[in-house]
C-alpha cells in the first residue's frame, strides 16, 4: 500500500556547495536557515535574507523543494526579524518554513506560508499530530520513535484522515542519517550550562563529543568508562533497514548535515536516492545495502548505528572524537579557466602536488560537486606531464565545466 | 579609559551582554542583534570608550558571550 505513495529525500543545504550538491546527488528537497533563528547559528557560513530568491529559483529550477529552518526559541526581540524573514521567504517563494515556537507557526499560518513542525516540538503521539494538523502539513517525529510507534501514526493519520491546512493528508518526516545527540530531540542545555552557548539557539558547542571521566569523590580514584565517550552516541544510518523504515509509511527522510561539507551532502544523498528508488522499484538487497555502507563509510561519521528506531538499548557510543571516514580530502589548488571547446580544465596548484592517476573531487557554488581520476595532465604549457606542483598551472580533460572561484582536491584513503 | 569592541554582524542574539551590563548594551527589535550602546562603526567593528570603572561589567559580558565577539581594550 505504501510503495504507491512517493517518498522525499531531503537535504542539507548549509551553502551554495550543498545546495548544488544536494541537486546533484537526486534530493527532491533542501533544507537550510538564514540568520540567526536557525539550530546551525554559529554557523560561519549561513545564508541570510538576500540569499532567498536565489535559493528558491535554484529549487525551482531543478524541480526541488525548498525548506527554510526557523527553529530556535524566539525571544520577544527576535520577533521583527522572525517576521521579516518569514515575509520574505513568502515573497521568494520558499516552498514551507520548518518551525518550533508556537510565534513562528502563528505568523507563518497569517502569511498563508506552508508549516512543518520541527523535530524540536518533540512529537510522539497521534494526539499531538492531531492538534499540530490544525497548522501544519509535514511533521517530523521525535528521533526517539521506534519503527512501531512510526507505524502506528502513520495508519492513525491514513484511518482518520487527518488532514493539513493544504487539504492533503498529514506527512511524516523522520531523521534518515547523520549526527544524533544524547539529548532528547537536541533539547539539551548542556552546552549552554558550561559555555552559557545554548543549542536550543542553534550554539551547541557539541562538550558531549568530548571524552570525560567519572571521579569517586570519597577516594578519588578516576574511572574512564572504556574509554568510550559516553555522551557522544554514534551517527544514525537508516540504510541497511531503509525497507523497514519505508513500510511504516513515512513520507519524509530527513538528512542532518549542514554544518558538513558538500562532498558528504553529495555522497548520502547518492546512497539514500538509490536505496528509495531500489525500494520502490523491488531490488532493495543486502548487496546493494552493503555498497551503499561502504560509500557513506568514506564520508565523515562517528560510525554508524540504528538509532532508537529499532528499539535498541543504549549504549552505541562512539569510541572516537572526530570522523572515522575512510577518505579524506586534501587541498590541492583552485580553478583558473575552462575551455569550453576542447573541455579542459585549468587549475593554479597552490598546496600539494597533483598527480596523473589522483583521485580528485571539484567543489564550487556553481559547479557542485565532481569527481574524477586525472587521466593526463598538462603542466605550465609545457606539454603533458605526470606531475604538477606548487605554484604550476596545469591542465586535464573534464566534461564539464569549472569555474574560477572552485576548488581542487585529492581524495585519498585514511 | 578602556574600548569595548563588537563584531555585530556574528550575534546570535542571545541576550546575555544585555542581562549583565543593560546600561551599555541593548537587542535590536529590527534584527534581534545585540547594540553596543554610543557605538561607532568601522568595517564591521563596532567600537566604543567606556570608563574604568565600566570595564568590569562588560568583561563579564564579553566572557559570556557565546561566539566571542565582545573585546574589551
Amino acid at each position: 500500500m505504501n510503495k504507491l505513495k512517493t517518498i522525499e529525500l531531503m537535504a542539507p543545504a548549509g551553502n551554495y556547495e550543498s545546495l548544488m550538491a544536494a541537486i546533484q546527488g537526486g534530493a527532491d528537497a533542501v533544507y537550510f536557515g538564514v540568520e540567526q533563528l536557525n539550530m546551525r547559528a554559529r554557523a560561519t557560513m549561513n545564508f541570510t535574507v538576500e540569499d532567498l530568491p536565489r535559493i528558491a529559483k535554484l529549487c525551482d529550477d531543478n524541480g526541488l523543494k525548498s525548506y527554510l529552518t526557523l527553529n530556535t526559541i524566539v525571544y520577544d526581540h527576535d520577533l521583527a526579524l522572525m517576521k521579516t524573514i518569514l515575509e520574505q521567504a513568502k515573497n521568494a517563494g520558499i516552498t514551507a518554513v520548518i518551525a518550533a515556537d508556537q510565534a513562528v507557526i502563528s505568523c507563518a499560518r497569517q502569511l498563508n506560508l506552508e508549516v512543518h513542525i520541527s523535530t524540536q516540538v518533540n512529537i510522539t503521539n497521534i494526539e499531538t499530530v492531531r492538534f499540530y494538523a490544525l497548522f501544519a502539513d509535514v511533521m517530523v517525529l521525535s528521533r526517539e520513535m521506534s519503527l512501531g510507534q512510526m507505524k502506528g501514526i502513520c495508519e492513525a493519520i491514513e484511518k482518520e484522515q487527518i488532514k493539513g491546512p493544504s487539504g492533503n493528508l498529514i506527512s511524516i518526516e523522520v531523521f534518515a542519517h547523520g549526527a544524533l545527540c544524547m539529548a532528547v530531540s537536541g533539547k539539551c542545555y548542556l552546552s549552554l550550562h558550561s559555555h552559557n552557548s545554548s543549542a536550543n539557539r542553534g550554539a551547541c558547542v557539541q562538550n558531549c563529543r568530548r571524552r570525560y571521566k567519572v571521579i569517586d569523590l570519597e577516594e578519588g580514584n578516576e574511572l574512564e568508562i572504556d574509554n568510550e565517550y559516553i555522551m557522544s552516541p554514534k551517527d544514525l544510518c537508516t540504510i541497511p533497514f531503509l525497507n523497514q523504515l519505508l513500510d511504516t509509511g513515512v513520507q519524509v527522510l530527513k538528512i542532518e548535515g549542514r554544518g558538513k561539507g558538500a562532498d558528504y551532502v553529495r555522497t548520502v544523498i547518492g546512497c539514500y536516492r538509490e536505496a528509495i528508488d531500489s525500494y520502490l522499484n523491488g531490488t532493495f538487497t543486502d548487496e546493494k545495502v552493503n555498497n551503499w555502507l561502504a560509500q557513506l563509510e568514506t564520508v565523515y561519521n562517528r560510525g554508524f548505528w540504528g538509532g532508537y528506531y529499532l528499539g535498541q538499548e543504549l549504549g552505541e557510543w562512539t569510541d572516537g572524537a572526530g570522523s572515522k571516514s575512510t577518505t579524506k580530502k586534501v587541498y590541492l589548488g583552485k580553478g583558473n579557466h575552462y575551455y569550453n571547446q576542447s573541455k579542459i580544465a585549468e587549475f593554479k596548484i597552490e598546496a600539494f602536488p597533483l598527480e596523473v592517476g589522483d583521485k580528485v573531487m571539484i567543489t564550487g557554488t556553481t559547479t557542485g560537486i565532481i569527481e574524477t581520476t586525472i587521466s593526463s595532465l598538462h603542466v605550465n604549457d609545457q606539454g603533458s606531464s605526470l606531475k604538477a606542483n606548487k605554484g604550476d598551472l596545469c591542465a586535464f580533460p573534464l566534461d564539464v565545466p569549472i569555474r574560477k572561484s572552485d576548488k581542487l582536491y585529492k581524495i585519498v584513503s585514511q | 579609559m578602556a574600548t569595548v569592541i563588537h563584531q555585530r554582524e556574528k550575534c546570535i542574539g542571545c541576550n546575555y551582554c544585555v542581562e549583565l551590563a543593560p546600561e551599555h548594551w541593548k537587542m535590536s527589535k529590527k534584527d534581534g542583534k545585540s547594540v553596543l550602546l554610543g557605538a561607532i562603526e568601522k568595517k564591521g567593528f563596532w567600537s566604543s570608550k567606556i570608563s574604568e570603572q565600566d570595564v568590569d561589567v562588560n568583561e563579564k559580558a564579553a566572557k559570556a558571550c557565546p561566539v566571542n565577539i565582545i573585546q574589551i581594550r
